[in-house]
């Protein structure tokens, strides 16, 4: 079994906040975290920023309760997409979205679940529970999803904060499992305040009451987050298998200045 | 799928199992030293002793002997495998080791049983990379996450310059260095050779005595108890579940009597019962070891005398030492009475003595 992780911590732009999160987060028995920047399209024209370092946000990472090791953070991008050319970003190689550990996609509409199933290369498919799913689930673009190693992500702190938001969350969540099977979900907070952290194995109760089994439940907070986790370093390889890494350049010592071709010749 | 199977999932308490035996004091002690034996990790002994307001004096001189145990951080699990080690504590005596600090369902974790096997039950990763065979864990499912590792150190075939020995030394050493935090803990009858602090001196090591608490009971409900009624008669005796879940309430203090001002606990004692003066309630917190508790039972059982002995050992204990069996906690609770206390609390007159081992959750064992 892997470590338990939340992967949606929204990150805001309050420092001292984002600290005492993750405070909660390791007292409450996570291992890994990963902070979430959304982007959404409707609004005026936003630009993806790189992300920030967590060393340069947090000079000391707290020590998750249980263990020795200290807590893990990642960074991760949102995309809300109700237009198809606002997926163009996700084609296009930019080179500040390789820079985000995970990319997860937050489709509107019917067409676009079915793109980001099928094509996007993201990690994590956001499901709404914030409001009535306005497209129903369908197995063809869900089996797919599947097969291409990519989780479908639900969100609990809503449930938290409001009584609709809660029957609008089970309602989704079990219209999803009866066509994924309980597969490749993975279960995540959105909360903006330690107060809507939930322990690791609270979450996975709550996946009993969406309809998963005890070790798909389990599975949602810590075995599918880090299959996602480790989704998401493969972008940065080749198939994979193949990863490169910076190496230091070393400052030349020229004796004498030669013009650039006879270099070349004397090098090859 | 509807959602009505998990609600009523839900509502139902957590299986579990109660294996309750009987015995008489001749040969039922040999089986009581075995399942004692068989939880090789104790993290706390509790016991009760009614009509007693002070420790008995022949218990005085084992609680103060109970032993003490040892925390060395960052020790290199190939420092256990190194034939020094073995032949100076794993061949000699009981060595006991578990790591300290990890989580069984997260992380990689160690232990070193009595019996000179080295357990290592470790993850997908750490178990592809450290190249030593093992088997998957019985609750990990269908993908495998949990490997378990077994080497064991008192193998005829395991001498230095082995195969084994140097593929395993190898593995631990330069393959996958693996580093934990240790609790330690070594009983040895003839009390000779160096002891773990001055083996381990190099790295931090700490020694560590058991937390004794003791505390007195007033007007405390027992229940009664039948010795050949172990379901329990309505209205003449309780059965074992309930003298097992009024044991649990005992022990953690919980208070028995359901004020409508609490909203803690609405456990009551269980009917029958009589009202008790006054009980001795003692708790060891601790890595305790086997042994120690064989000792502190024979103790107990020694001490008759006119005095009305009910003494009840509770302890709970992490069992990795089984992998095949037990990945969850699972707590023995042995119960003896003496033939004076029977007459009260029993109606047969012959003494008899009940051996209650809980296995709590089965079901949480796939995931757990």
């Amino acid at each position: 079994m892997a470590g338990f992780a939340d992967l949606n911590l929204p990150q805001g732009p309050d420092k001292k906040s984002l600290q005492s999160l993750l405070e909660a987060a390791a007292h409450l028995g996570y291992s890994a975290v990963a902070l979430n920047h959304v982007i959404d399209f409707k609004e005026k024209k936003q630009e993806i920023v790189k992300p920030v370092s967590p060393l340069e946000l947090f000079p000391s990472l707290p020590i998750v309760q249980g263990t020795s090791k200290r807590i893990k953070v990642l960074t991760r991008l949102t995309l809300v997409v109700s237009d198809p050319s606002h997926c163009n970003l996700l084609r296009s190689t930019s080179a500040n979205i390789r820079l985000y550990d995970i990319i997860a996609v937050f489709p509107k509409t019917e067409k676009l679940f079915h793109i980001a199933c099928t094509t996007l290369d993201v990690d994590l498919v956001c499901i709404n529970v914030t409001e009535k799913l306005p497209f129903y689930f369908r197995r063809p673009p869900v089996n797919m999803a599947v097969d291409r190693g990519i989780c479908f992500e639900l969100l609990y702190a809503p449930a938290i904060k409001d009584s609709t938001m809660r029957r609008y969350t089970i309602s989704n969540a079990i219209s999803l499992m009866q066509i994924c099977k309980g597969k490749n979900i993975v279960i995540s907070s959105a909360a903006e305040r330690p107060l809507e952290l939930r322990g690791p194995y609270d979450v996975a109760n709550l996946g009993l009451l969406f309809g998963l089994s005890e070790s798909e439940a389990k599975a949602a907070v810590s075995t599918n987050c880090r299959a996602t986790i480790l989704h998401g370093e493969t972008r940065k390889s080749a198939c994979g298998v193949v990863y490169t890494v910076k190496k230091p350049r070393k400052v030349e010592e020229e004796e004498t200045p030669l013009p650039a071709c006879k270099k070349v010749k004397t090098q090859a | 799928m509807s959602v009505l199977p998990p609600l009523r999932r839900l509502r139902q308490a957590p299986r579990h199992l109660l294996v309750c035996e009987r015995g008489h004091a001749g040969d039922a002690r040999s089986r009581h030293a075995a399942r004692v034996r068989d939880h090789a990790y104790n993290c706390r002994v509790s016991f009760l002793i009614p009509e007693c307001g002070v420790l008995p004096e022949v218990l005085k001189s084992t609680i103060a002997d109970v032993g003490q145990y040892y925390l060395v951080r960052n020790l290199s699990v190939h420092e256990l495998v190194a034939h020094e080690f073995i032949d100076a504590f794993v061949k000699k005596g009981s060595c006991y080791a578990l790591t300290y600090n990890t989580k069984i369902d997260q992380d990689n974790t160690a232990a070193l049983l009595p019996n000179g096997k080295l357990i290592l039950s470790v993850d997908k990763d750490t178990y592809e990379e450290l190249g030593l065979q093992g088997r998957p864990s019985q609750y990990s499912g269908k993908k495998v996450m949990r490997y378990i590792v077994t080497v064991d150190l008192t193998d005829s075939g395991f001498h230095p310059d082995s195969k084994k020995h140097n593929r395993v030394l190898w593995a631990l050493k330069e393959k996958k260095p693996l580093e934990f935090d240790f609790l330690l803990a070594w009983y040895n009858p003839d009390a000779e050779g160096s002891t773990l602090m001055s083996y381990f001196s190099k790295n931090q090591i700490q020694a560590l005595k058991p937390k004794i608490t003791f505390s007195t009971l007033r007007d405390l409900e027992c229940p009664v108890l039948q010795s050949n009624e172990l379901q329990g008669k309505p209205d003449e005796s309780c059965s074992t579940e309930e003298l097992f879940e009024w044991l649990g309430a005992v022990l953690n203090q919980v208070s028995l009597n359901n004020k409508s001002s609490s909203f803690l606990s609405t456990y009551c004692c269980p009917q029958p019962n009589t009202m008790v003066e006054k009980a001795f309630l003692c708790t060891i917190t601790g890595f305790i070891i086997p042994e120690k508790i064989i000792q502190l039972l024979e103790q107990l059982w020694r001490d008759e005398g006119d005095q009305k002995n009910s003494i009840t050992i509770f302890s709970f204990c992490t069992a990795l030492q089984n992998p095949c069996a037990s990945n969850h906690s699972s707590s023995l609770c042995l119960t003896l009475r003496n033939e004076s206390h029977l007459k009260r609390l029993f109606n047969s007159p012959e003494p008899c003595f009940q051996n209650d081992n809980g296995a709590a959750s089965e079901a949480q064992r796939s995931v757990f």
